[in-house]
């Protein structure tokens, strides 16, 4: 077997999920908690035209009360803090939660100082890690199917 | 009108297939740095210049480690630029998602 058919397998895989999970639909938020910007960009960028995320059932919303998923963006800068943890609370569980970025993810080069908070799994816990600065919408469509395991062992459990 | 419906017509769909179709990164995409082994010296060079400070250098019993984790690097390819032997090096994955944070996280290892 070469390699493009064990890609071709695992893209094939990849689908199958898409269409037993996605069967409904997942909604996000994105919460910006101190990010530059370049992660809020390629948000964008996911519903445009050419990545379109509509077409597996993912929604952006305009608020955390109709999410299922938060996507945080950002070192969690100590303004932000309350934000993002009443955020956090507002969304109906079972909640996920992707940190989308290196500075999500541990602080990346701001670090942790006395304005920035240096990861969001230091205030609320995490699913899933996107590396990526910012991360392509690619990987980010990754991510998304890489916490898809993890919803549904939520759901199982009936996890708070 | 009909200039605009031709042009529409003419463009077709331009929606990527990406999880069904592998995508590859453009020439130059600076993804998931990766250690040679065989060539790697262990001078530490990379641990200085890291601006994330996600690379570091662990001695435990003669044995030497070095560690890098994605989680934070922002693939400047600072590491790359300064590294003389050649140890380091960028390459094209994107696709690095993980659950954990030690997932994210290689390593290589000698004993001197």
């Amino acid at each position: 077997m070469t390699v493009e058919d064990e890609i071709e397998i695992m893209g094939q895989r990849m689908n199958d999920k898409i269409r037993k999970i996605f069967g409904r639909s997942l909604h996000i938020r994105e919460v910006d908690a101190g990010s530059c910007n370049a992660c809020e960009v390629e948000v964008n960028s996911l519903s445009n035209p050419i990545y379109d995320i509509e077409r597996f059932g993912l929604h952006i919303v305009a608020s955390p009360r109709h999410a299922d998923m938060l996507l945080v963006t950002g070192s969690v800068t100590r303004n932000m803090e309350l934000a993002l943890l009443k955020t956090y609370n507002a969304t109906p569980s079972p909640k996920l939660v992707a940190a989308m970025g290196s500075c999500a993810c541990n602080g990346g080069i701001f670090g942790e100082t006395y304005a920035s908070g240096g990861g969001v799994d230091k205030f609320i816990p995490v699913d899933v890690y996107i590396p990526g600065c910012p991360p392509r919408p690619q990987a980010v469509i990754f991510g998304i199917m890489v916490v898809l395991d993890k919803l549904e062992q939520k759901i199982g459990k009936k996890e708070v | 009108m009909f200039e605009i419906i031709k042009k529409t017509l003419q463009t077709g769909c331009q929606t990527t297939k990406y999880p069904q179709t592998p995508d590859f990164a453009p020439q130059g995409f600076r993804g998931k740095p990766e250690f040679i082994a065989e060539k790697c010296t262990y001078c530490a060079d990379c641990v200085k210049v890291c601006p994330a400070g996600v690379i570091w250098l662990s001695e435990k019993s003669g044995e030497k480690t070095l560690s890098l984790s994605c989680c934070g690097c922002i693939f400047c390819g600072r590491c790359e630029e300064v590294c003389k032997p050649g140890a380091i090096k960028l390459t094209q994955e994107y696709e690095l998602s993980a659950k954990k944070k030690e997932d994210l996280i290689s390593s290589i290892g000698r004993k001197l």
